[in-house]
């Protein structure tokens, strides 16, 4: 199984680094802010869908909340009818908890954004932490932070390649 | 860090069969391409962008060999059990490296992802 870092292509530094970030929706604005101020000038956003080691579970306290994650049940048609066992797309033991109240679903995938950054070794730290002020909750599906190597980089317009192209 | 790119049609599959493994992190992509044969031509319209889904799925690695195993047999159409029986269009998979993982809930390095 690999371990540690690919043998680098030949001629190339490994100087940068590609930063997957999975984000809530409604932090995204908070989080473009954070990178700005991180100095960080290109990003690219994408709607996903994901879940982590809870499976998609959430916790349903509001009332207001409850209704809305009904209504997302009703498009995603997971929710299970009343005093039955449920039909969802994931046919889990979650999904079969009773509605509503206090209770947990499993949604299976729910609705989220991933940042791609490429950076510069000696900024990913700093981008790092940017992201994580600017996303924590400290509840669940804050999401994570993955950092890859990455070996080059071309600006298209320009032919630029390296550390000039992330400039 | 594995990047799946498979049927839309067998994704559900996989990851029915990815959840009964434990592996519970994974996010979906749609996505659109082509692959060796460049599209498909289906009378006199030549489609090039086909839509696929993606899965990233982040595993320690001695999980690596497990998740890719399974990705391989369940999102392979065509006959049951047979390698190098699957039908064009089936995907592909990339595994790469990730250095350092960060659970922002936490803030934590996160070496177990």
């Amino acid at each position: 199984m690999p371990s540690g870092p690919p043998a680098g292509a030949a001629g190339y530094e490994k100087r940068m680094k590609q930063i997957i970030a999975i984000l809530r929706n409604e932090r995204v604005e908070e989080t473009k802010k954070a990178l700005k101020k991180a100095g960080v000038r290109g990003v690219t956003f994408l709607y996903v869908t994901g879940r982590g080691q809870q499976k998609g579970r959430i916790r349903v306290r509001e009332p207001i909340e409850s209704r809305n994650w009904r209504m997302r049940m009703q498009v995603n048609g997971t929710l299970p009818a009343e005093g039955s066992s449920a039909v969802g797309a994931l046919e889990s033991e979650e999904t079969r908890s009773p509605l509503p109240g206090d209770t947990e679903f499993a949604f299976g995938f729910l609705p989220k954004r991933m940042l791609i950054v490429v950076a510069d070794d000696k900024d990913v730290n700093r981008i790092v932490q940017g992201i994580v002020n600017a996303n924590q909750t400290g509840r669940h599906g804050d999401g994570r932070i993955f950092i890859c190597p990455m070996i080059s980089a071309l600006r298209v317009r320009t032919g630029e390649q390296g550390d000039m192209a992330l400039s | 860090m594995i990047w799946a790119v498979i049927r839309p049609e067998s994704a559900q599959r996989v990851i029915r069969a990815l959840d009964s493994a434990g592996i519970g992190g994974i996010t979906r992509l749609h996505v659109t391409g082509h692959g060796r044969e460049m599209g498909i031509t289906l009378g006199s319209v030549h489609y090039t962008e086909i839509p696929k889904e993606m899965l990233m799925i982040v595993v320690p690695d001695n999980d690596l060999a497990k998740t890719v195993m399974i990705i391989r047999t369940e999102a392979k159409t065509g006959p049951e059990n047979v390698p190098g029986e699957g039908t064009i269009g089936d995907g592909k998979i990339f595994v790469t490296y990730v250095e350092d993982t960060f659970a922002i809930r936490s803030a934590g390095r996160s070496g177990g992802v």
